[in-house]
């Protein structure tokens, strides 16, 4: 890491510094700087060390958020002049609350946090009807979809869009994961989906376990 | 003839406050500020229009801004107590200024069984229990559903849960419903109990605790049963939760004054739907999550005493919590936070105290753990009594009568206050043969052995067969038309 443009990214995103992270990456791009290696040896290399610091416990959730956030607004300027092979996302991933449902804190902590791990995230918010789950996995193509309630009242709604699903003829097209306070690894399997978590570290684990 | 005494603070008792009255009032500003500014988003629409009505701004449908003045006039006309009373009509909870009540928490969705300490899915029966130990308690002052069960069906758990607080308990029910018609159901079953809904209004037997989404973020189901009680003449309980650095500021005040411009838009709705309706508000809140585990726990000391020196500012009745755990089995952790939790909420003034029992953050709860609930707070109840001094207590003729040497023993004197002091019940207190001799018995196994025979001897009164069925008449017919 010879350069000190990259070095400079490299400490931008550790310290989640958005600003500094878009400015450094377009003054690389305009003096033609190796792009492949800002993003292996400044992007690539930070989000390792992030992930380093939060496992030693120095560093916490918001500071790991606001650095993925920063590395993904690097990563969008450089796409462009990228090939797609060089960048993979670790995949994309529909996530809402399930109908009925207003509770929101876990499933955004989740969608944070397989953000930070780098995946794509299209959140549909809290109480979402079967066919809006439906509707969008059709309509997005995501490796994913990931539903959480937090009601024992709500937990049908997760076999009911499971059924939607397969009655759309989609859901060989998408891996399902649940998780919410009253679930369990057992009803998952009750209603045909392909994984539960128990927390948002987890979670993170079993969405890289299904689509890598 | 003793003189006369002048200026005399008879009683001062033990309190615990976290804001000074200046803090309390630039915590209101600020809360105004945000309602007028930022306002809320509002999800009935009933509510919109009669907010609108009364001078509130309403923008893209359900953004709602709300004028500080028309929340100074609701202060105007919200009752500074709430009473709440017993099956028989009996006032029994005057709620107002410092005083503490306690009960337990709501729909637990697992159930630490004192008989053999395992964790499992509760069933009706445990709440049928939970209702009586709550009964036979003395210091278990009102009583919540306790557990989830999950042997009758899930579209109408609630009800089923009311039917059996109804009938195993004679407290006042402080109701949680996962939807709107149940609430009304809840009532209902209520109103049959004690005679009509002109004899619930009189003598309200229930309130219902209810949950909103954040501070400013008002969901539907929550506004309308707001409305619905403030309808019935029934106080309500309407709690917004911000957790610090998800749905508000992570600073305490931020959490606190976004929170805070919630309970003001409720209180401006019920006062508008019927002025006078009284409305219990936060005695906690302004939690944050764990930022490395993202674990919400219940036992957090920052945000303590900030909530209730609020409602105390505004001199509003509230709902406090306290005999929690985020243990995950009866043991030394939940014990510890169970009796911390009681401490501070009772030095807090925290009028209605709720959650006794819970483990895992909500997530389970113990009959046991009410056990040691009641024990708490009968230590508590003496350690923060004010204290009278005079004459009688004294005693300084008896003094000089008994002399240096005195023995007070077999004193008159002493046998006449001797039970004024506190006595131990399931706290162990003997010399360590003594406490052999008896088994050897730990603080866990003596809160099981409590829970066994109050199971095994209290029973409180029936009600009448006729009102029985009545309540078992509108259960069914609200769980059929909810299929
Ligand atoms: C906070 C809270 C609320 C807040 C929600 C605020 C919000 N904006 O989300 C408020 C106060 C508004 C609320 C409302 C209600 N609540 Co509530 N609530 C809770 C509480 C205390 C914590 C939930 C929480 O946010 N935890 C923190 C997060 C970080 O944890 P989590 O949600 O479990 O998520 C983690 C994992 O589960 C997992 N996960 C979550 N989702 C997903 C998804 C996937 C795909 C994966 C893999 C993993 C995963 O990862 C997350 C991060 O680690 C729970 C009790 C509890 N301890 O769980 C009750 C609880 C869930 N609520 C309950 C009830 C009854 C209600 C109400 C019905 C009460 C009412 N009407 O007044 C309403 C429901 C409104 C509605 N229609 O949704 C009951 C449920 C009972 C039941 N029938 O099942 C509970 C269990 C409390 C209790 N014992 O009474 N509630």
């Amino acid at each position: 890491m010879t350069n000190p443009t990259i070095q400079i990214i490299y400490n931008a995103i550790l310290e989640g510094d958005r600003e500094r992270v878009q400015t450094q990456v377009k003054h690389a791009i305009e003096t033609g700087i190796d792009l492949v290696s800002i993003l292996n040896d400044g992007m690539i290399a930070a989000m390792a060390e992030v992930g380093r610091r939060f496992s030693c416990g120095d560093y916490y959730v918001p500071e790991m958020l606001i650095a993925a956030r920063a590395m993904q607004d690097g990563l969008k300027l450089i796409k462009p002049h990228l090939m797609q092979t060089e960048i993979k996302s670790s995949g994309k991933v529909v996530a809402g609350t399930v109908k009925g449902d207003l509770h929101d804190i876990g499933k955004t902590l989740v969608c944070m946090m397989l953000e930070g791990a780098g995946f794509e995230i299209l959140d549909l918010g809290t109480d979402v009807a079967p066919e809006k789950f439906v509707e969008t996995v059709r309509a997005e193509k995501p490796h994913l979809l990931a539903m959480s309630a937090l009601l024992t009242t709500t937990m049908p709604n997760m076999q009911a869009t499971i059924n939607a699903l397969v009655k759309a003829g989609l859901r060989d097209q998408v891996k399902v994961i649940i998780g919410g306070a009253p679930l369990t690894d057992k009803y998952a399997q009750q209603i045909g989906a392909d994984g539960f978590a128990a927390d948002a570290g987890r979670a993170v684990a079993l969405a890289k376990s299904l689509v890598g | 003839m003793a003189g006369i005494q002048v200026n005399d603070r008879t009683f001062a008792s033990s309190q615990y406050t976290r804001l000074a009255p200046e803090q309390c009032q630039k915590l209101h500003w600020a809360s105004l500020e945000v309602l007028e500014r930022t306002g809320i988003r509002l999800f009935e629409p009933a509510a919109v229009d009669l907010l609108k009505k009364a001078g509130a701004s309403v923008s893209e449908e359900n953004r709602v801004r709300i004028p500080a003045g028309m929340v100074e006039k609701a202060f105007g006309t919200v009752p500074k107590r709430a009473v709440l009373c017993n099956r028989f009509g009996e006032r029994v909870l005057q709620i107002e200024g410092h005083k503490c009540f306690y009960g337990p928490g709501s729909d637990a969705l697992n159930i630490v069984d004192h008989r053999t300490q395992e964790r499992r899915l509760p069933v009706l029966r445990d709440v049928e229990e939970g209702a009586r130990v709550c009964d036979a308690l003395p210091n278990v002052h009102f009583v919540m559903s306790m557990f989830l069960p999950t042997d009758v069906p899930s579209a109408d758990y609630e009800l089923h849960q009311m039917e059996a607080m109804l009938n195993h308990s004679t407290k006042p029910i402080i109701i949680v419903t996962s939807n709107f018609e149940s609430l009304v159901a809840c009532v209902e079953m209520a109103e049959a109990v004690v005679g009509g809904a002109e004899a619930l209004r009189q003598n309200p037997y229930v309130t219902c605790y209810i949950n909103v989404t954040t501070g400013l973020m008002h969901n539907q189901e929550a506004v309308q049963k707001l409305m619905y009680l403030a309808q019935k003449s029934l106080p309500a309980i309407y709690i917004p939760v911000c957790y610090g650095g998800l749905s508000a500021p992570v600073t305490l005040a931020g959490t606190f004054a976004a929170t805070n411009a919630g309970v003001l838009a409720g209180l401006v709705i019920s006062q508008l739907v019927r002025e006078g309706v009284p409305y219990i508000i936060p005695g906690w809140g302004a939690r944050t999550i764990n930022m490395r585990t993202m674990a919400a726990a219940y036992f957090t000391p920052d945000d303590k005493g900030v909530m209730a020196a609020m409602a105390h500012y505004y001199n509003l009745p509230m709902f406090g919590y306290g005999g929690f755990s985020d243990s995950k089995v009866v043991d030394q952790q939940a014990a510890l936070e169970a009796s911390l939790s009681l401490a501070f909420a009772t030095m807090e003034g925290a009028n209605l105290i709720h959650d006794m029992g819970y483990l895992e953050a909500g997530r389970s709860g113990s009959h046991a753990q009410l056990v040691l609930c009641n024990e708490v707070i009968d230590w508590l109840a003496h350690a923060t009594a004010g204290i009278s001094i005079n004459d009688e207590t004294l005693a300084l003729d008896l003094i000089d009568r008994k002399g240096p040497n005195g023995n007070f023993l077999d004193d008159a004197h002493t046998v006449k206050h001797f039970r004024e002091r506190w006595m131990p019940g399931i706290l162990d207190q003997s010399v360590y043969d003594e406490w052999a001799a008896m088994g050897s018995q730990t603080l866990g196994e003596r809160m099981s052995e409590r829970v066994e025979k109050i199971l095994a001897e209290h029973q409180p009164p029936a009600l009448s067969d006729a009102i029985k069925q009545r309540v078992r008449e509108i259960l069914e017919q609200y769980a059929n038309s909810a299929k």
